[in-house]
């Protein structure tokens, strides 16, 4: 059974078009921040290749390709190697278990839109994502250069910080639906996004996740106005290009899983009747998460490396432990009672202990400073 | 069930291709023109001075420490979740109690300091 | 000139009967004070006079009377005018007594004195060469040192022109002789300068120390020249704890030109425009402070119109610069070139005015010794009114709005980099650094030049002293400098815009004077000594960039590594003043 070769043939071809969607989608990504964010700071932006710069990421791959590569004489020349390589495996494998689709049928076969429906898809994503630090710190160590040095040591505490209140931020989906796989989560939202009753677990997840995959305002590994250009500072060529490629295929998978988690996967109106529409909307939601990424970028300062740790665990870090706790205890009312009004409970709850955290603690998290 | 694990380890025979070819085509393709001048460590175009690899501010490590014991503890928040709509009243208590241990961990760790950066 | 001096201080005379006499020398001012003596009546000067700045410290070579004259400019940063003190030794054997155990501002200046003039200063804790490299053979403005490819004293050149035809004096240089080198010197056997003495002046401040018991290596980290945000090419050597810096020595002279060597070889006029590339970005402010010193020395006053031009325009620059400032200050705090774009949209605005008006938009090179340059083409002046009466108030507020109560913008900027009002003054520090740590002390109410005294507007000031006040105080100045831009076009008289005839060389008399205006960056004060001839004696330009920058270490220290960043985007340097 194992080894029936048109399933093994259908999933090869499943885990090339995933993987080769991701890489395109890294390319135009690239074109996408710079557009978008080129608009908000009443620019053009990339123009030249090709009808509106369409042909900009091309051009960049083979500038990349072309460019000599340096491997610095006091590096650690394995370890230099393998880095970029054990950053970029993690983000192509994470969205493995996020269903883009519900079944569709074709060539008389019914295939399901994702790789895998494992019944620890959460586990998994948790786990992969803890592996993609290592790529990050090993660079920044073997390196020997002070620079990617401070900028490796960084990352590692700011990832494996927020990666608590990350954690956290799935307890809820996984509470509201009983399910720790992400298919059994996309099902359970048929009706009513878990975004609703979560919508402070599906905020500090957010922010978690910009931390995670190091984007502005969070952008601290790389932060380019003090360590020049953080953990890859030595890098060049096609090595700083998976670098790069890591960091935009997990902007893309955090959305996904996002959107999974929170905002019904690829869940619309009409998805039953039309399957298609499923990858449709999974695409058009992620696409407006990756644009809030940028607008973000685009609008704010960098936190200080003192300040994101101090945000990290006095306020995200408790905020996140409360809606866990609130939200079992707005299910516990529902078994209760039996009165499924009482889900509304959570939002109601945990917005208030929100605000009400965020008031005192702020004081906490400015007291950093002095 | 265990096709599901299958599936996971082809994506992981597959992904790996990609980035090591990204790899193999430049070393064919760019030009390769080594000199002692390229290979020097950069910091901002003056010669690094002192050892790289020093004994490093410890702040760094406690969040390490701290961090390892929290993660674990999420981690068996998990099946608890899953199974929270069928559980009895006893464990949806224990669970809780479990969620304020972790809550008098952290405050702890506070008080302690060990969340400050000097 | 003799305006600088208030008749008060003869006391000084008195006080010190062996040790000060009054300069007599002709259009020369102030008093002359022995070197044995100096701490002492500078004390006098400081703690009973109240003359608590130090502005500007130089040295003048006079090789005929072989002299070597050490000139200190001091002020009160309670308004009025100022002192000049003058230390006369022997060229030969220069040895000065350090003032930096008096005025920690004067440490910088000091080191500049040293590097390109070879005066020793006793006591000063760290003089090293400034902005020439250690193993430079020689002190480049020293009146005896000729460069290689050394012609004649001043311009004109009469060589270039033999028989009517221009040839390039490089091409008489054989290869590999167009540069000198100190005695015994082999550059193919040289190796790179190592550093070691900076290194050690980090060192000697970050000796090793351990928090709880465990110990912490101190990494020294090179910040620049090679960094993208040190505006340029300036270096700062760190040590850091984890993040927090220890120590910091800033490192300059990458982009050093000798603008000063150039300055005395040209005549007073071809300086004008050289001083646009000392401060690139306010270009309009510097040629108004050498014109107001060589105008001190002429004894003449530009015509009102000109007056009015003068500070509309200087105005104009400051807006534009401190829009560049603020802008740039948000990238060096982590923002994507947002308000940095949105800040230089207007900008632009000014620019376009100044292409209109001088021709160009960055080098202006629009004031003239007695005047302006050009008068306003049609239509310019409806533009002005636009910017001034609709659109700058518009931009500032749009800036004020999306940036001043930023959670993130003030989480950077509060009580970071922090500068008492005491540190302040001690530091020589000017401009908005000095008036965001509580000191109201504006050039243009305090010692008023041109016409400010005729505006109404208010001293911005601050009292915090860190890097968001002096963001504050920017957006504060812009407001103000709207304010005077909107009374000087209203009161723009018609008439003419030159005093005399514009020329191309002015007799400019013999005699000393220090002009100085209050430019976006802080005092910008040109020191020219004439003696009668067509090329300034010695041109010196006390660069509010490079005496801010003194205080540096003493803001960084005890912040973390992405503060320093922070704080030097808030002094706001620019490298072509700071190297010059």
């Amino acid at each position: 059974m194992i080894m029936d070769w048109a399933l093994l043939t259908e999933w090869t071809i499943k885990s090339l078009v995933l993987i080769f969607g991701l890489i395109g989608g890294f390319a135009y990504l690239t074109l996408f921040e710079r557009k978008v964010l080129a608009r908000f700071q009443v620019r053009i932006g990339p123009n030249r290749a090709g009808p509106h710069g369409i042909l900009q990421p091309i051009a960049d791959a083979i500038k990349l390709i072309f460019k000599e590569e340096l491997i610095p004489a006091k590096a650690d020349k394995i370890i230099f190697i393998v880095a970029p390589i054990i950053t970029v495996i993690p983000a192509l494998i994470i969205l493995a278990v996020v269903p883009f689709g519900p079944d569709i049928r074709l060539f008389g076969r019914t295939i399901t839109l994702y790789i895998s429906d494992l019944n620890v898809a959460v586990l998994y994503i948790m786990s992969v994502t803890s592996i993609s630090v290592y790529g990050i710190v090993l660079a920044g160590w073997s390196s020997n250069n002070k620079y990617a040095t401070l900028g490796g040591i960084r990352s590692t505490a700011q990832m494996i910080s927020y990666e608590l209140a990350l954690g956290l931020g799935f307890v809820g989906p996984i509470l509201l639906s009983g399910s720790l796989s992400l298919v059994g989560i996309v099902d359970a939202q048929k009706n009513v996004w878990f975004f609703l009753y979560q919508p402070v677990g599906a905020f500090i997840f957010w922010v978690a996740n910009l931390a995670e995959v190091n984007r502005a305002p969070f952008d601290m590994p790389e932060a380019e106005q003090e360590l020049t250009a953080g953990y890859h500072t030595e890098y060049s060529g096609m090595k700083f290009a998976l670098f790069f490629m890591a960091e935009y295929i997990k902007m893309i998978a955090v959305s996904a899983i996002a959107v999974t988690l929170f905002f019904g996967g690829y869940r619309g109106p009409l998805v039953d009747q039309f399957p298609v529409l499923g990858p449709l909307y999974f695409l058009i939601k992620v696409v407006a998460f990756l644009y809030l990424m940028v607008w973000v970028r685009a609008t704010l300062p960098r936190i200080r490396y003192d300040r994101l740790m101090a945000f990290g665990w006095k306020l995200l870090f408790p905020i996140s432990l409360g809606n866990v706790l609130l939200t079992a205890v707005g299910i516990g009312l529902v078994g209760i009672t039996g009165n499924n009004l009482w889900l509304w409970f959570i939002p109601v709850s945990t917005i208030l202990f929100f605000l009400l955290v965020s008031h005192f603690a702020q004081g906490a998290v400015a007291g950093g400073n002095k | 069930m265990l096709n599901n694990w299958l599936y996971i380890g082809l994506i992981l025979i597959i992904a790996p291709i990609f980035p090591i070819m990204a790899l193999i085509i430049p070393r064919i393709l760019a030009p390769h023109k080594p000199s002692p001048l390229k290979s020097e460590t950069y910091e901002c175009g003056i010669e690094t001075v002192g050892d790289t690899w020093v004994q490093f501010k410890v702040q760094y490590y406690n969040f390490a420490l701290i961090f390892l014991i929290f993660d674990v503890e999420i981690v068996f928040l998990f099946p608890w979740a899953i199974a929270y709509q069928q559980l009895p009243l006893f464990a949806v208590v224990e669970g809780i109690l479990f969620i304020l241990i972790l809550v008098a961990g952290l405050v702890y760790a506070w008080r302690k300091g060990f969340l400050e950066w000097f | 000139m003799s305006a600088q001096v208030v008749t008060e201080n003869v006391d000084l005379l008195e006080k010190f009967p062996q040790s000060v006499k009054q300069d007599d020398r002709a259009g020369y001012a102030g008093y002359i004070v022995s070197a044995d003596h100096l701490l002492e009546v500078v004390r006098f000067i400081r703690d009973d006079m109240g003359f608590d700045y130090l502005a500007s410290i130089t040295g003048v070579d006079y090789l005929p009377n072989g002299l070597m004259e050490a000139v200190y400019h001091f002020y009160k940063t309670s308004g009025g005018p100022g002192l000049v003190i003058k230390t006369q030794v022997d060229r030969e054997q220069a040895a000065i007594p350090s003032l930096v155990s008096l005025y920690p501002g004067a440490d910088f200046q000091e080191r500049e004195a040293w590097d390109l003039l070879g005066i020793r200063f006793d006591g000063h804790p760290d003089l090293r060469r400034i902005l020439m490299w250690e193993g430079f053979a020689g002190h480049p403005l020293r009146k005896d040192w000729h460069e290689p490819y050394y012609e004649e004293e001043g311009k004109p050149y009469k060589s270039r022109w033999p028989e009517g035809k221009v040839y390039r004096r490089e091409d008489k240089n054989p290869f590999h002789k167009n540069v000198d080198y100190p005695a015994g010197f082999d550059p193919d056997k040289w190796v790179p300068d190592d550093d070691s003495t900076l290194y050690a002046s980090v060192n000697k401040i970050s000796s090793a120390g351990g928090e709880s018991g465990i110990k912490t290596d101190y990494v020294i980290v090179n910040m620049g020249p090679q960094h993208p945000s040190t505006h340029g090419v300036f270096r700062m050597v760190v040590a850091l704890e984890g993040e927090t810096i220890r120590a910091l020595k800033p490192v300059m002279g990458y982009l050093h030109r000798n603008h000063e060597k150039i300055g005395e070889r040209n005549t007073f006029l071809q300086n004008m425009p050289f001083t646009d590339r000392l401060d690139y970005l306010s270009s309009m402010s510097n040629n108004f402070g050498y014109a107001l010193a060589v105008e001190k020395l002429m004894g003449i006053k530009p015509p009102e119109r000109a007056e009015y031009l003068r500070v509309i325009m200087a105005e104009f620059t400051r807006i534009s610069n401190h829009l560049f400032a603020i802008g740039s200050l948000l990238n060096d705090m982590g923002a994507y070139f947002t308000p940095m774009l949105y800040a230089i949209e207007e900008r632009e605005l000014i620019l376009d005015i100044f292409e209109a008006t001088a021709g160009s938009r960055i080098m202006c090179n629009y004031f003239r010794f007695g005047g302006v340059a050009r008068d306003l083409p049609e239509g310019v002046e409806e533009k002005m009114r636009d910017l001034a009466f609709k659109r700058l108030p518009r931009k500032i507020d749009e800036l004020d709005l999306y940036l001043t109560n930023n959670e993130i913008v003030k989480a950077r900027g509060e009580g970071v980099g922090v500068l008492t009002p005491e540190q302040a003054i001690a530091y020589s520090a000017s401009g908005p650094v000095l008036r965001a740590s509580g000191v109201p002390y504006d050039i243009r109410r305090a010692d008023p030049y041109s016409i400010y005294d005729r505006f109404d507007f208010d001293v911005a000031v601050r009292y915090h002293g860190d890097v968001y006040d002096r963001y504050l105080i920017r957006v504060d100045e812009m407001r103000q400098s709207v304010r005077i831009i909107q009374q000087a076009l209203n009161g723009l008289p018609k008439g003419p815009i030159q005093e005399g005839k514009p020329q191309y060389l002015v007799r400019v008399p013999a005699g000393e004077a220090y002009g100085r205006v209050e430019a976006p960056k802080g005092e910008l004060g040109f020191y020219v000594v004439s003696n009668g001839k067509a090329n300034p004696w010695r041109y010196h330009v006390r660069a509010p960039s490079f005496v801010n920058i003194t205080a540096l270490e003493t803001m960084a220290k005890g912040n973390k590594v992405a503060d320093t960043v922070a704080i030097l985007g808030s002094i706001d340097i620019v490298l072509g003043e700071l190297d010059r």
